[in-house]
């Protein structure tokens, strides 16, 4: 199978994921207990009054026409308006996508910087201290409560050292891109978006370091022991090059599934960090949308994030035939 | 500030005269009937408890506040609630302004002066965001404190609870069904047109008639009120019919019905309104971040004097640590919401203060009338002994609380002074369960989660204080409050469970708006029927209030 036809097939698969996700995200809402008339109208409010709600909000139309509404407005990218705010649905939940994906893609950054060079170290060094020291950190990072280290690191750095915002999102990338032409002094904004961003990447991204760490070090040790190994050192290859680009390519593939995956995650389970940073992100978004029943914003929002998966898949199937092109055939 | 305070005309005072008409209303007649040395005499005398007696030797009231203080301590002796306690608002705040929090738990953002130079520009952060800035389009707290730094309505509240005019200069009954409002002269909205009458009557039926335009959750809160119509265009008065003599109508104005400007509302759609605004109020909105924040300027052309703050930022965070360390780090001057367990935090850092005020938010236990073994009075009211509430406050809310033994608190109209809450006593609960004959009942009581103050932590230790009476065995539900919800407001008695814990707000400061919707027969949430209640209520609903 070719390339391209390998990155069409995986496409259209898809295509046919992302219905099937509409298709739940938009049932759950049947088989959910509580009205969202309930949040909408106040506690005291009439039995006409709720009537009237329900029917403003269309809740009252058979399944399958709401079902078919809610489809030609997706396609035509109107995902409703939240039952709370009135506010569209989409412009909502896409005002609330930056935040989250800076989020993950720095807390990703986090932990590569720290956890590839780690991991090939400590597999490099087996049973000296430098592994011991990689392997307890990442033990202590992957038993430690997010909220807790989040708390501590909040207490920490910025309420007794003042050297970063407790939470929030002063700025965003955005921002610091349209301060490079704009008005605002740029590196004032800049500094401020990396400053608010720092504490909760690093909060999210130990976790993963952790994990990473981990894994880097397991596959590496398994490359090693096999037998090209053997062969490119008895070719008279030096050890840095056989280290570096044989074997740590090799091991980057699994790396690079579960990096991809942990990125998936990261978008739609943020929530824990999101709520002690204040983040205004996608998670806090479904969170609120949940407690609130507040069905269009948390339809558009798993959506998105169901949307976020399937691509970030069909990126990581790419770079993983690039990498090992057998799996295409399987 | 004082200045601002003396123009306003304090034209009737919600708070405050309860206790003097107490007795004039004839409720404490009956001298004993306080749950201390009562008992003895209720069961004996005057006939209450028994569940289908009326009090006939007692002087029927004269006054609206007296049926209303009758209703209160019918309702005490019936005890169709566990009385919990009445919650308080406590904010943390930097000492870089000044300000005094409010009764009704709402933020005004005119009343902050700055205290030291960093007080011009204000941050407030609270647990959640606004449901969409159109003022007419919601009815909670957190939205409340965000439009009304924009919004204003005829008449409004002071700190202490007093009816103050704002939008409107004059106020009066023209008969039993007619109100009449006259508008201020000279206000201006932030986007430049004046305030005409029109925009008045047009903002009310906007409330009161879902064909105007939105289906507003305030209706229920403007209950009574058919519509309203401006009398002639040089005019500058509103008539607002009502459907019967609502005596509380003006209480309810000074709560909702924020004006707004006819023209803009007709010419933007429902999204455009919910993420903008056009007000006449102290501050102007200047930025927007649907969930994350609101900011405003001060409004330099505003009718009354200028705000003494220049700019106002409002942001939330759901973690109480967040709120509190933002406060710590002076990245916010008023954190809203603060449990008691951040407090010393708070006392213990230099530049910043806890405030407490009682709220108008009661805390209680519902029990329904019609299910065993929550039927039996003696039964309901052998719970109330069973609790120690005074354990409660200082225990599980750090004396963050008050007890109450009324639906209605302290300071509101028709409270009954004469009325003390329950004393616990242990060994007369389990008399009164045994009279009940349902000794040995297991109960169970389900409470929202995280919903009150200390919710779960206040039904553990109740349930934990009736499960020690020897013959009742108690325990504690936890369910998520939309659940709860579902439940009880479904408009069927059968639907709610038989014993759970809710919270009731009332910012009318009037014993009606939380009897009527949670104890009269017909009300949106009651769990209890009672002709007598019912006939109370009637009365102090065809009666003028002593105040307006």
């Amino acid at each position: 199978m070719g390339y391209g036809r390998f990155l069409l097939k995986r496409s259209l698969q898809g295509v046919g994921v992302v219905w099937g996700v509409v298709t739940v995200v938009f049932m759950l809402r049947f088989i959910t207990p509580g009205s969202p008339v309930d949040t909408v109208a106040p506690l005291d409010a009439s039995q006409e009054t709720r009537r009237r709600i329900a029917e403003e909000l269309g809740v009252d139309q058979p399944i399958y026409v709401q079902y078919f509404d809610y489809l030609a407005g997706l396609l035509q990218g109107d995902m409703g308006y939240s039952y709370i705010s009135s506010i569209s649905a989409s412009a909502q939940v896409f005002s609330k996508l930056p935040a989250t994906l800076e989020l993950a893609i720095a807390a990703s950054i986090v932990a590569v910087v720290i956890s590839i060079p780690l991991g090939v170290v400590s597999a490099t060094r087996r049973h000296e201290p430098a592994d011991y020291a990689a392997t307890t950190f990442s033990l202590v990072g992957i038993s430690t409560p997010n909220f807790w280290l989040g708390i501590m690191l909040v207490l920490v750095l910025s309420v007794e050292f003042g050297l970063f915002p407790t939470s929030g999102r002063a700025f965003g990338f955005a921002d610091s891109v349209g301060a490079i032409t704009g008005p605002a002094p740029f590196f004032e904004v800049t500094g401020a978006w990396l400053k608010s961003l720092a504490l909760p990447a690093i909060t999210l991204g130990t976790y993963f370091t952790a994990l990473i760490t981990r894994l880097t070090r397991s596959g590496m040790l398994d490359e090693l022991g096999k037998g090209y190994v053997r062969a490119t050192r008895a070719k008279g290859l030096p050890e840095t090059l056989v280290r570096y680009k044989h074997v740590l390519r090799n091991t980057l593939v699994p790396v690079i599934t579960v990096l991809g995956l942990q990125l998936g995650t990261l978008i739609g389970g943020a929530v824990i960090t999101e709520a002690v940073f204040a983040w205004p992100g996608l998670g806090t978004e479904v969170i609120n949308a949940i407690n609130a029943r507040d069905w269009p914003i948390l339809q558009g929002s798993l959506i998105v994030i169901g949307v976020g998966f399937v691509v970030v898949n069909i990126v990581v199937d790419a770079l993983y035939a690039y990498l090992d092109p057998r799996v295409m055939g399987e | 500030m004082s200045e601002r305070g003396t123009t306003r005309r304090r034209f009737l005072t919600a708070a405050g005269s309860a206790a003097a008409t107490a007795a004039l209303a004839g409720c404490s007649s009956g001298g004993d009937e306080t749950p201390d040395g009562g008992d003895e005499t209720p069961d004996g005398g005057d006939g209450t408890p028994g569940g289908d007696g009326t009090a006939t030797d007692r002087p029927e009231p004269e006054t609206r506040e007296g049926y209303l203080q009758r209703a209160n301590l019918h309702v005490h002796e019936q005890a169709p609630w566990g009385f919990l306690n009445r919650q308080y608002s406590v904010y943390g705040q930097s000492d870089d302004i000044e300000w005094e929090p409010r009764v009704d738990e709402r933020i005004a953002a005119y009343a902050i002066e700055p205290a030291t130079d960093a007080g011009e520009d204000v941050t407030i952060t609270q647990s959640q965001m606004d449901s969409g800035l159109d003022p007419q389009d919601h009815r909670e707290t957190p939205t409340d404190n965000i439009v009304l730094q924009a919004y204003e309505g005829l008449l409004e509240r002071d700190a202490e609870g007093t009816i103050v005019q704002k939008l409107a200069t004059d106020y009066e009954r023209l008969d039993e069904t007619t109100v009449q409002f006259t508008v201020r002269d000279g206000v201006t909205f932030h986007e430049g047109e004046s305030l005409v009458p029109d925009d008045v009557a047009y903002s009310i039926n906007r409330i009161v008639d879902s064909e105007v335009g939105i289906e507003s959750p305030q209706t229920d809160q403007l209950v009574g009120v058919d519509g309203a119509s401006v009398a002639s265009e040089d005019d500058r008065t509103v008539e607002v019919s009502l459907t019967g003599l609502n005596p509380i109508v003006f209480q309810s104005f000074a709560t909702y019905c924020d004006v707004m400007n006819r023209e803009w509302v007709e010419g933007n759609d429902d999204s455009y309104v919910n993420s903008n605004m056009n007000g006449t109020g102290p501050f102007a909105l200047t930025s927007y971040e649907q969930g994350v924040a609101v900011e405003f300027e001060r409004n330099e052309d505003y009718w009354d004097d200028p705000a003494a703050i220049s700019t106002l930022t409002i942001n939330a965070a759901s973690e109480s640590s967040t709120r509190v360390n933002r406060l710590l780090n002076d990245e916010t001057d008023v954190a809203v919401n603060v449990p008691p367990q951040e407090v010393s935090r708070i006392d213990g850092n230099e530049g910043t203060s806890v405030s407490a005020v009682p709220s108008t938010r009661v805390l209680f236990t519902a029990m329904r009338y019609d299910a065993e073994p929550f039927d039996s009075p003696e039964f309901r009211r052998a719970i109330n002994y069973a609790i120690d509430l005074e354990s409660i406050i200082e225990n599980v809310l750090q004396t963050f609380g008050d007890a109450t033994g009324q639906p209605t608190l302290e300071g509101f109209f028709g409270y009954n002074s004469d009325v003390d809450p329950y004393p616990q006593d242990l060994e007369r609960a389990e008399e009164l369960v045994e009279e009940s004959g349902y000794a040995d009942a297991e109960i169970t009581l389900v409470t929202p989660i995280g919903r009150y103050l200390r919710d779960v932590e206040i039904a553990q230790a109740v349930a934990g204080q009736v499960d020690e009476l020897s013959n009742v065995s108690a325990e504690a539900e936890q369910q998520e409050f939309q659940t709860l919800v579902g439940q009880v407001t479904t408009g069927n008695i059968e639907d709610k469970p038989p014993w759970y814990l809710l919270g009731w707000g009332n910012a009318t400061f009037d014993a009606i708006q939380t009897i009527q919707p949670l104890l009269a027969t017909d009300g949106a949430l009651t769990s209890y029927e009672d002709e007598e209640l019912d006939r109370l209520l009637e009365e102090a609903q065809n009666l003028p209030s002593e105040e307006n």
